[in-house]
């Protein structure tokens, strides 16, 4: 009789666990019944943090960091996302739909949450040679066979300018892929595109080494 | 803090199994529970409300994903659709919220099965004897999946069996779930009808490998499809048993589980989608059996690795003996204790997936049903099952997995020689041209079966041996 008393507290206790936590407000959708009761700080939680991290640090490179980029550039993705204006293969699968529903105004609010984060620190090159080779693409490009350097659009330091990504710090293989996807025009991009479809596959791993390392 | 957590649970695994020695009994009743154990299954309806492709949860379908384990934890109620009806109190709280898409899949799998040996006429009274069998479909079910409000959601599910001929009840889940707003605290409750069909890491039976079982049309009696051999009673209540638990994942790393079941109804089974287990499926738990579970993922780069254990405490009335009278007092006890564990790699291209579990079972046998439906006071029953798994670009790949039993020799309660030992392997390549459909060419070997499990011994074929059972397997599975 104890035992069964046990066992019916348990279930009781697991039940009301249930009517405890009622009382949260609506929030658990991407898309409320009322946009505007959601704030970006439960969109991010919501749905970005899964796979962003909740300050935009990802722990998986199939996903890029977000803390402290571009508010222009977060919006002009998110908005790009929208409109599957961005086919690579990733946007596709993750991105078209979860920015499918989003309105002006919440991506104002992702892009400001994720750009006030502060920025990931870069990992450590374990190459120090290639990451100094990469830099100097980064810092001057390869005249040779005119391919620009990056600063010019993308900052002395990597950080980015307004609609030009920061790429401080953000993981290895993810920028890799991108140059790769520029290069074969997996990726839409007017400016990139013509960039990297000059880079050989050692000067991709040489210039993301570097800035990963940032 | 990280490598603190892990040595602890390793510690804790390690000191509850060691303690089993000590600890006494459990039972076996049910000599044959012989029930099928249907895969979980990626499930369309999840994409079109989230709007995510496959590959967001899963590696390759059922497998989930670091991502498609948090979508479940948290009750599958991400969705990126605007809702048709919805409606808030003064409050802000939702008082009705209804998708303008329910969450209906459809789930088909076909197989052609060519097994070692012709089954003998004698198994199947009017039957030609043959080695083979071709389903279409092997299975079939129509589920909701999906959201049903704002922190609400269902896994339903129907099946129809084509190797029992009926349709039924296969797995449920219905979960709540909240979170606090920077995600460190996840927690939730299941009301489901399976120990381990709420689990998210694909190492339990229910949602566990093999994802694609053979359910040959004569798996009811016979070991072809991986059934109807001894595994722990925690494995034996698909649709038979219904319980509610709590959960709380802690940081995208702990979870800790607390469940309990109780039968569907008392004294015999309920019809789930395998009709067959009215017929065997007796026994029913002695009011609630607790569960738990404790797990501890870290994720890094490409890689996501969980070290866990469950176990799963079972007071049983054994009803199975057939013509038997039994005193309602007659109670065997289980008592299942796993450790488990999977490594995941899903990188850009390559996909490696490293996964098991352990089980000990012990059985502790009533007086009264000792020495005549069991030899021994106490049984116990190991289990060990190690799966790897490689993929390609989400298209090509297969696994290779082992699975073993041993323990206590019982005559009465196992028949034939008494041994609860059986051993098979798995072997799988798979080819999915678009990720809701896999075309497969499967080889199950079968090393040790009870000759009381085997069919071929039991129809009294010549020399009968375990792998007279060996089957090809070709299969499509279909979710749209």
């Amino acid at each position: 009789m104890r035992k069964l008393a046990v066992h019916s507290l348990m279930v009781a206790a697991i039940a009301l666990a249930a009517t405890i936590v009622r009382d949260s407000p609506a929030a658990d959708l991407v898309v409320p019944h009322d946009p505007s009761a959601l704030d970006a700080t439960m969109l991010v939680s919501n749905a970005c943090s899964k796979c962003h991290g909740p300050t935009g640090i990802s722990a998986s490179p199939l996903f890029p960091i977000l803390a402290a980029q571009q508010v222009a550039y977060i919006q002009t993705e998110l908005k790009l996302f929208r409109e599957r204006g961005r086919s690579d293969p990733r946007a596709r699968a993750f991105m078209w739909g979860i920015a499918r529903g989003l309105s002006d105004d919440q991506i104002d609010g992702v892009a400001q949450y994720f750009s006030s984060q502060p920025p990931a620190t870069g990992a450590v090159s374990s190459n120090p040679a290639l990451a100094e080779k990469g830099k100097s693409i980064f810092e001057n490009g390869v005249p040779a066979r005119e391919i620009p350097g990056c600063t010019i659009c993308h900052g002395p330091n990597a950080e980015g300018i307004a609609a030009f990504p920061r790429l401080a710090g953000q993981h290895r293989d993810y920028l890799a892929i991108q140059l790769q996807q520029f290069r074969s025009q997996m990726r839409e991009s007017e400016i990139m595109q013509p960039i990297a479809k000059n880079l050989t596959d050692d000067e991709i791993a040489a210039v993301v080494e570097y800035v990963a390392s940032k | 803090m990280t490598r603190d957590h892990l040595e602890f649970l390793s510690w804790l695994a390690g000191a509850r199994l060691l303690r089993l020695g000590t600890l006494a009994a459990i039972v076996f009743a049910g000599a044959a529970l012989a029930l099928v154990s249907t895969p979980a299954r990626a499930v369309p309806s999840f994409a079109r409300q989230t709007g995510l492709a496959c590959e967001a949860c899963h590696t390759i379908p059922p497998e989930l994903t670091p991502f498609g384990r948090r979508f479940r934890l948290n009750a599958y109620t991400l969705t990126t659709r605007p809702p048709l009806v919805s409606d808030i109190d003064d409050h802000k709280r939702n008082t009705v919220w209804l998708t303008d898409l329910p969450g209906m899949s459809i789930l088909l799998q076909a197989t052609y099965d060519h097994w070692n040996r012709p089954l003998p006429d004698s198994l199947v009274p009017g039957a030609k004897s043959q080695s083979d069998d071709f389903q279409f479909p092997q299975q079939m079910s129509i589920m909701y999946a999906g959201a049903i409000s704002d922190h609400f959601g269902a896994w339903l599910q129907m099946t129809y069996l084509q190797n029992t001929g009926s349709l039924g009840i296969d797995n449920n889940d219905v979960r709540y779930s909240d979170h606090t707003a920077n995600n460190d605290w996840v927690w939730g409750v299941t009301l489901n009808n399976n120990p381990s069909f709420q689990d998210v890491w694909n190492t339990g039976e229910a949602y566990g490998i093999p994802y694609f079982p053979v359910q040959s049309l004569y798996s009811a009696t016979q070991p072809l499809g991986n059934t109807g051999m001894r595994a722990p009673i925690f494995t034996q209540f698909p649709g038979l048993a219904a319980g509610l638990g709590a959960y709380v994942w802690y940081k995208d790393s702990i979870y800790l589980e607390l469940s309990e079941y109780h039968s569907a109804k008392s004294g015999s089974a309920i019809a789930n989608e395998d009709s067959s287990n009215l017929n065997v499926g007796g026994g029913t738990i002695d009011n609630f059996a607790p569960y738990w579970r404790a797990a501890y993922e870290r994720d890094w780069g490409y890689n996501s690795a969980m070290i866990g254990t469950s176990g799963m405490y079972v007071k049983f009335v054994p009803s199975v003996f057939a013509g038997q009278t039994l005193s309602p007092g007659n109670v065997n006890r289980y008592l299942d204790l796993s450790v488990d564990w999977q490594y995941q790699y899903n990188g850009q291209h390559n996909i490696f997936t490293f996964l098991g579990h352990y089980t000990h079972e012990n059985q502790e046998n009533d007086p009264g049903l000792v020495p005549t439906y069991f030899n021994n006071s106490t049984d116990h029953l190991n289990q060990l099952q190690v799966t790897g798994e490689y993929y390609y670009d989400h298209r090509y790949g297969g696994l290779v997995s082992f699975r073993r039993a041993t323990g206590t020799t019982d005559v009465p309660f196992n028949g034939g020689s008494g041994s609860p030992a059986n051993q098979f392997e798995v072997f799988e390549l798979d080819y999915l041209p678009w990720f809701n459909t896999k075309l497969l060419l499967q080889y199950d070997v079968y090393n040790v079966v009870n000759n009381n499990q085997n069919p071929f011994f039991l129809a009294g074929s010549t020399n009968p041996k375990a792998s007279d059972n060996n089957t090809w397997v070709v299969g499509l599975w279909m979710d749209f």
